[in-house]
């Protein structure tokens, strides 16, 4: 029992409250940091001497910890969550980009330019003989191949940006993965084994792996001061190293195709969650979807209306014609996928009409298509030129791939009926969409120059309207190709599946908004500084000291009067 | 709007800010959406705003836009017709005008210069009528058919030709309605209502060739092609004929089937005939309710018995441009060497076909003659028609010497022509006692009574039966169409033909000429002629030059004819048009229907958008109130 430790109980009190008063400030400091956890002062009486049996007098009081507020299982949670919401948000805003592009409800739409086309060859079959009429319907045609070339090529350009964006995030992904594989390294000899908690760096390891669930869908595992990450089963970081993440880009078929991968040993990361997965997804499913189905679309809208135009007639016959599809081997059968056709003929015949101009006088000659795959007889494009060769009137030949056919003559033109086979239309003769899909659709061009062999006739007379009006009844004719729908039903289902994906992407990123929502709000309340709250500490503190000082201070005058004794 | 735990233990600083933020974002969003619902009076903008409703809404507007199309060709329709009923009015006005000439100049009062100015006036009443039929609308013909880029009345030597086509147009006025918006030009001027019809079933044999599609099918509803089962009694297997475009396709198929010794080949009566090997008994059957083998005619569920061959019913193949002419009649062919004679008005031609190797390439013949006269094949693909397009001249087909004609069925008198068709379907004029005395060369005679007659044929028969086969032998001409009589009695007179108990007989089969040296040959009694509006006026014209009062009484006949077959036709016009304007009211009302329920759908209600932007600006409001006040309070303020 002294003064001297009295004294000394003052000091503590002095020095830990002054501690104490330091971790309110720092966290009034941080109070608009929101990755930060307040932190509290853990305080200790110190536990003193006995003065005689039984009695035992306080040493003062002690800091023990500066304590982080936090719950790792909510934390854990909340993590998986910013996960969810990224990636709802990722998919809700990117498809939306995608379905803005079809703009489909607008005044202006693929749908309504597909209509104004068909009603352009239902007004050409009420005046078959009108040049201006024909006019319209190559103009309608030209119009609705550029707004599917457009349509295409925004979707391309979506994919394109959608590459460039995967990028950007996988390196984030990568530094964020580094990022924490190195704070796990600096808590490790920060902490150096005391049991404390290193707490700006756990602050930060937070903030790091929060972001990277941003992208990524992670689950962690402490480990010691150390945390792990895995995606999946898979590791990402495991204590001081991080396996990397890389995007790979290769071109498959034609297309290119992105996975994310380790950069480790290039192993693919199945992404689930995270504005990364969620992109992933996007990019190759969804819009590599949309792209798919509008390509196909188009293929089927030029072949079913090319077989159709390519079997009628226009108001002039042909004197010359180049197909406008080139085949890689001449000699191949044409259903050999050697000989490079890009529409599929079938099994079947058309008719080669000769017309004698003075005379008005036509001869017709059948020019068979064995593709039955019998008796190795199938014919190929020289074959198809030999036999259209053989028609007096006509020579053809085949060059660079093309089949050429021309008229013997000033006086002679020529003209197709009845394929049943669909080669005119799959080689590109007498037709009237040229490209095999959305990229390349556009007029043919022989229609373009020649306006008058538009086909509106079926039966070869100058003013017939029967072409016109099988191709006007085709949007609403249910076609094998489109297994069995319309053109009109088939476009619908690919706006309407696009609609129901972005539709649930949109409630999905709501739902998970709320979810996000809610866990922030139970960590903010554990872990959110409250000004208010600090202010009461500083009181509390500041009180503390000053009847720590005032201790001191009547210690002081004890000594001092014990002093005068002397 | 985040779900806040009622016990949340504390209330940090950033849990009251972010609440407010996330607040006011959300409710400021909301904001933004009624307020672009407002100004674009959407309630929809994207269709992932509400997926079934887009897809409905689309729908819709697909509907409204193919109406917009079927409305546009209904007022087309309704446009042409309504022209061509004013035309047919003018029509009507200018052949009633020419009807009312020929009745005041019927009588002896008037004077031959009186008829020649009527004959000036029909004449400017005939070039009137040509340009009413050449009458353009729109830059199409109207009376032209699908062949209105061309004026269809042509005046040439013999009369007017008509050039026009008599398909009409049609086009479709809803999902299913597909209906002619032109009246046949032909029929109305009676410019082709003569034809020579193909008599005979040209009755094409299958060639290797044959497109299944140009197959009318054993039981005349086309080939539906699929599978069948083929099968010989002990194995059976299917044999897929889908895709297979020619007769030689399915031969293949069969062929390569190898079911027993079962082998396909095509039979003469234009059918498929499967033969087998001794012990085969064939069965060929139908698979999954498919029509196949009945369409093919080889339809035989019960075998035909071991070693026996499967002699399928004729599959019916039709006659196209591109069946060649030695399939024609079963395969046996016709006489393309001797050719046939045409005669149209002053024109004739022998057409011979040794060149020809297909039916188009006899078709062109005929049509390259420069006769008139179109060769079709009809319309059931089983022959070949001739039409007499030039109005007012006469058309006959006759034999060469050979039976070309005959084999083609267009022989327009022949030993098979019914009575009652010739003379221009007047007939043959009988009394009911003998009709015709026939005296040989040495003056004795028989008495024929045509009565009850119905061929030409018959009446040769009549008169060999009555000639007792002594003296006068009657026949077909196989060179011309006439009917012969050889006299063989060697007296020294000309044999001839007198009517007897006034009966027209005689006359009506063409006997009145004169005999050269033992020979009667008869006329051509069955012409075809197109009479119609041009011809009835030029013979009026022509009628009222010479003075000859029959005729014009004829010609007036005829015109009222004419009048009463147009004003037909413009009853039927009307009625369509009637029907045309029905239909487009129809529309009219569906488009009503269609765009209230597309509204209620799509456009934005007023009301609830506008209490809803009101309801939001007061929680904005409050929201940033509160917000406001609770972030200035603070203890902080309180430290002294």
């Amino acid at each position: 029992m002294s003064l001297i430790g009295a004294l000394n109980v003052g000091r503590t009190a002095l020095a830990t409250h002054q501690a104490a008063l330091q971790v309110t400030g720092n966290n009034i400091a941080n109070a608009g940091n929101a990755d930060y956890a307040r932190q509290t002062s853990q305080m200790q009486p110190i536990s003193g001497r006995q003065i005689k049996p039984g009695v035992f007098l306080g040493g003062g009081v002690d800091l023990t910890a500066v304590q982080r507020q936090v719950d790792e299982a909510l934390a854990g949670r909340l993590r998986a969550s910013v996960s969810d919401q990224s990636g709802a948000a990722t998919a809700e805003q990117w498809l939306g980009r995608v379905e803005a592009v079809f703009n489909e409800l607008g005044d202006q739409d693929l749908s309504t330019q597909m209509s104004a086309f068909f009603n352009a060859w239902s007004d050409l079959a009420n005046r078959p003989q009108d040049a201006s009429l024909r006019q319209v319907v190559m103009q309608s045609g030209s119009t609705l191949a550029k707004w599917f070339r457009d349509v295409r090529s925004d979707l391309g350009h979506l994919q394109i940006d959608a590459d460039t964006q995967l990028q950007s995030l996988t390196a984030n992904a990568d530094r964020l993965a580094q990022r924490v594989a190195d704070l796990n390294q600096q808590i490790v000899v920060a902490e150096g084994g005391t049991g404390g908690m290193a707490n700006g760096l756990r602050d930060q390891r937070d903030t790091a792996l929060k972001q990277l669930s941003e992208l990524i869908d992670i689950k962690t595992v402490a480990d010691g001061g150390l945390t792990n990450v895995y995606v999946g089963s898979e590791p990402l970081v495991i204590g001081v190293t991080s396996r990397g993440v890389a995007l790979k880009q290769e071109t498959v078929n034609g297309a290119l195709t992105s996975t994310v991968v380790f950069k480790s040993n290039n192993g693919a990361i199945k992404l689930t969650g995270g504005s990364l997965g969620a992109l992933n997804q996007v990019r190759s499913e969804d819009l590599g979807g949309v792209i798919d189905q509008v390509d196909s679309f188009a293929h089927s809208l030029i072949f079913e209306l090319n077989k159709v135009h390519s079997s009628g007639q226009g108001a002039e016959g042909f004197t010359g014609a180049t197909s406008t599809n080139a085949l890689n081997d001449a000699t191949a059968a044409l259903t050999d996928p050697s000989a490079g056709m890009k529409f599929s003929p079938v099994n079947g015949s058309f008719v080669v009409h000769v017309k004698d101009k003075q005379t008005g006088l036509v001869s017709s000659t059948l020019v068979q298509v064995d593709l039955d795959g019998r008796n190795g007889n199938d014919t190929s494009l020289s074959d198809l030129a030999t036999s259209m060769n053989s028609i007096s009137g006509l020579s053809a030949q085949v060059s660079a791939g093309k089949l050429t056919i021309s008229a013997a003559g000033n006086n002679v033109e020529f003209g197709f009926s009845q394929d049943s086979s669909g080669v005119l239309a799959g080689l590109g003769v007498n037709t009237y969409f040229s490209g095999a899909d959305a990229r390349d659709i556009d007029l043919n061009s022989a229609l373009r120059d020649h306006p008058m062999l538009l086909a509106a006739a079926k039966n070869g007379q100058p003013a017939d309207n029967q072409t016109a009006l099988a191709i006007a009844a085709m949007q609403t004719t249910a076609m094998g190709s489109l297994q069995g729908r319309t053109l009109n039903e088939s476009y619908q289902s690919v706006i309407d599946s696009l609609a129901g994906k972005t539709s649930a992407a949109k409630s999905d990123a709501e739902a998970s908004r709320v979810v996000l929502e809610t866990l922030q709000a139970q960590r903010e309340s554990l872990s959110g500084v409250s000004l208010d709250e600090e202010a009461v500490n500083m009181i509390k503190q500041q009180r503390a000291f000053q009847g720590a000082a005032r201790l001191v201070a009547a210690v002081d005058e004890l000594m001092k009067q014990v002093l005068q004794l002397v | 709007m985040a779900i806040l735990p009622t016990q949340l233990a504390r209330v940090s600083n950033s849990l009251r800010n972010n609440v407010a933020t996330q607040t006011l974002a959300r409710t400021q969003q909301s904001l933004l959406e009624v307020q672009n619902q407002l100004a674009t009076g959407k309630q929809i903008s994207t269709p992932s705003d509400d997926p079934g409703a887009a897809a409905i809404i689309q729908q819709l507007r697909k509907t409204l836009e193919q109406r917009q199309a079927y409305s546009a060709n209904l007022q087309q329709a309704t446009d042409h017709l309504s022209e061509v009923d004013s035309t047919l009015g003018d029509l009507t006005d200018l052949l009633r005008q020419a009807s009312s000439i020929a009745s005041a100049n019927v009588g002896s009062d008037v004077t031959p210069g009186e008829r020649q100015a009527a004959a000036t006036i029909v004449q400017a009443l005939y070039n009137q009528v040509l340009s009413l039929g050449n009458k353009q609308y729109q830059g199409a013909y109207l009376f032209a058919g699908d062949r209105s880029t061309e004026a269809p009345f042509i005046e040439e030597a013999g009369g007017i030709r008509f050039a026009g086509s008599d398909r009409a147009l049609a086009n479709s006025y809803d999902q299913s309605t597909v209906l002619p918006f032109m009246v046949n030009g032909a029929e109305l001027f009676g410019a082709v209502s003569a034809r020579v019809q193909g008599g005979v079933d040209l009755a094409p044999a299958l060639t290797g060739s044959t497109r299944v599609a140009d197959l009318a099918g054993a039981r005349n509803s086309g080939v539906n092609l699929g599978p069948i089962q083929l099968g010989n009694g002990s194995v059976a297997a299917t044999v897929d004929l889908t895709g297979a475009d020619r007769v030689d396709d399915i031969l293949d198929r069969i062929n390569a089937a190898g079911v027993g010794g079962i082998v396909a080949s095509m039979n003469s009566a234009g059918g498929i005939t499967l033969s087998g090997a001794a012990g085969d008994n064939i069965t060929v059957r139908e698979i999954g309710g498919g029509t196949t083998a009945g369409d093919l005619g080889i339809l035989r569920p019960v075998g035909t018995g071991a070693g026996a061959p499967l002699a399928g019913a004729s599959a019916k193949p039709r006659v196209t441009e591109l069946t060649p002419l030695s399939a024609l009649n079963g395969g046996a062919g016709f006489d393309a060497a001797s050719g046939m004679v045409i005669t149209n008005g002053q024109s004739r031609a022998t057409v011979r076909f040794n060149a020809a190797i297909t039916v188009g390439d006899a078709i062109n013949a005929i049509n390259g003659a420069d006769l008139g006269v179109r060769a079709e094949i009809n319309a059931a693909g089983t022959g070949v028609n001739i039409v007499n397009t030039t109005e007012g001249a006469s058309m006959t087909i006759a034999e060469n010497g050979g039976t070309t004609a005959t084999n083609l069925g267009v022989r327009s008198f022949g030993p098979n022509t019914p009575l009652a068709e010739l003379n221009a379907a007047k007939g043959v004029r009988t009394v009911a006692a003998a009709d015709l005395r026939i005296v040989r060369s040495d003056a004795s005679s028989f008495e024929v009574d045509i009565d009850g007659l119905n061929t030409v044929q018959d009446v040769i028969n009549a008169i060999n039966a009555a000639s007792g086969g002594a003296g006068i032998t009657a026949s077909f001409a196989t060179a011309g169409n006439a009917i012969l009589l050889t006299d063989t009695a060697g007296g020294v007179a000309s044999p001839k033909v007198l009517a007897v108990n006034f009966s027209e007989a005689a006359r009506d089969l063409g006997l009145y000429g004169p005999a050269v040296g033992t020979l009667v040959t008869g006329a051509d009694v069955n012409a075809v002629r197109a009479d119609g509006i041009f011809s009835h006026l030029a013979a009026l014209r022509n009628a009222l030059q010479t003075g000859d009062a029959k005729t014009i009484t004829e010609a007036s006949e005829g015109l009222d004819d004419d009048v009463a077959r147009i004003t037909r036709v413009r009853g039927q016009t009307g009625a369509r048009v009637q029907e045309f304007e029905s239909r487009q009211s129809r529309i009219e009302d569906q488009n009503l229907a269609t765009k209230s329920l597309l509204s209620n759908l799509e456009d934005v209600d007023y009301t609830a958008a506008i209490s809803k932007f009101q309801t939001l600006q007061t929680t904005l409001q409050a929201s940033l109130q509160s917000a406001g006040t609770m972030m200035r309070l603070s203890l902080m303020d309180f430290l002294g």
